[in-house]
């Protein structure tokens, strides 16, 4: 393939692409059809201007993301928007958007008050620690308690198990059940004198 | 859309988003980019159509576009990223062959790389023109140039493009 450098410097040249455009001012195209009728280098300029031209006009022609057309609300950039996450432009559109659409002022505002309630919460131990804990506390409280149950000779009893005591039974499970469930574990053990095993505290199995 | 109604913001994103996203995708290569600098000029829109004298719609509309993308280039004050071509993988590319697929898109992609190459001034004009479809006169207006600095323009952006592209005739 040859490749032409511009330049048959044919003042006439330069009108090309204005040609292959339909750009061309009156008077011009009279010009330009007469100089290609004689000029091979303008010709060979011509086809290759044809084809890179033809070439950038079918680049595909791509879709815009949906998030950036009115009809859609920013939504999860609601919450990088609380926390300050957004891009510069991403933000002011935010903003924007905010300005015209109540029901988007309206997540926003359940989703601060959410974000506030979670970060207001009392700092916790972490889940994991706290179950690690509980194991440890439940496998010496086992321990001891068959000591006292043999003591008392209602070993056999040891065998049952409660399972309406595991946590997910517990409304207040998902908060601190330790203080609740110490309480009614050693009641329920003073009452009927039965070791009790909570479903989900390990042990041995009797 | 041009002399009477000034169109509201949300019809400017409904007709024009796409081709704003595509003029600054082909002029950054970059998906994010793109997207980015559509909501900065939407937002430039916004504000601007409360003051917007009616006239050429187009040109007013691709001069924010233009001036859009160039604060962007010069606030970044680097050249625009190479392209991630993923997008154009993703697209549905009217039933050809996978080797058609594949070679439209090997294509597409080489034009896009060697545009980014195109200094902005030129790069601006070729992509107004060749993937926005405007004419010389509504790009003059975009660009704030004469018509015939344009003309000069997209003439030597294909040249240089054709420069760097070598693909059998
Ligand atoms: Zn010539
Ligand atoms: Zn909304």
């Amino acid at each position: 393939m040859a490749r032409v450098k511009s330049s048959s410097g044919c003042a006439t040249a330069e009108l090309v692409s204005a040609y292959l455009d339909g750009e061309l001012r009156s008077g011009e195209l009279d010009i330009v059809v007469e100089h290609l009728s004689r000029c091979g280098d303008c010709i060979a300029e011509f086809h290759q201007l044809r084809e890179i031209r033809a070439g950038l006009r079918t680049l595909p022609f791509l879709e815009i993301p949906e998030r950036l057309l009115p009809d859609s609300h920013p939504g999860e950039q609601l919450s990088a928007y609380l926390d300050g996450q957004l891009s510069t432009a991403e933000h002011d559109f935010v903003i924007s958007h905010l300005d015209f659409c109540t029901d988007c002022r309206l997540e926003l505002h359940e989703l601060d008050a959410a974000r506030t309630a979670v970060r207001s919460l009392p700092g916790l131990e972490p889940p994991e620690f706290l179950s690690v804990q509980r194991e440890r506390i439940e496998r010496e409280r086992w321990t001891r308690r068959r000591v006292v149950a043999a003591g008392l000779g209602v070993a056999a009893a040891a065998t049952l198990v409660f399972v309406t005591l595991g946590p997910s039974s517990d409304p207040a499970g998902d908060i601190d059940i330790n203080p609740f469930f110490d309480q009614h574990q050693a009641r329920m053990s003073v009452e009927s004198g039965i070791n009790m095993l909570p479903a989900f505290a390990p042990g041995p199995t009797p | 859309m041009t002399e009477e109604a000034t169109p509201s913001w949300e019809d400017v994103a409904r007709i024009y988003g796409r081709k704003i996203y595509n003029f600054a995708y082909r002029l950054t290569g970059n998906p994010d980019d793109a997207a980015d600098l559509v909501q900065e000029v939407l937002l430039r829109v916004r504000k601007g159509l409360a003051s917007y004298v009616p006239g050429s719609f187009d040109g007013w509309l691709w001069r924010i576009t233009r001036n859009a993308f160039l604060d962007d280039v010069r606030k970044r004050n680097r050249r625009p990223t190479s392209p991630l071509p993923e997008d154009e993988r993703n697209l549905a590319i009217a039933s050809p062959s996978p080797d058609e697929v594949l070679a439209s898109v090997r294509l597409s992609e080489d034009i896009q790389s060697a545009l980014l190459k195109v200094p902005l001034d030129f790069r601006e004009c070729v992509v107004l023109c060749d993937v926005v479809g405007l004419t010389y006169e509504e790009i003059a207006e975009a660009v704030e140039a004469p018509v015939g600095t344009v003309r000069s323009r997209i003439h030597r952006g294909r040249k240089m493009l054709r420069e760097m592209l070598t693909w059998p005739v």
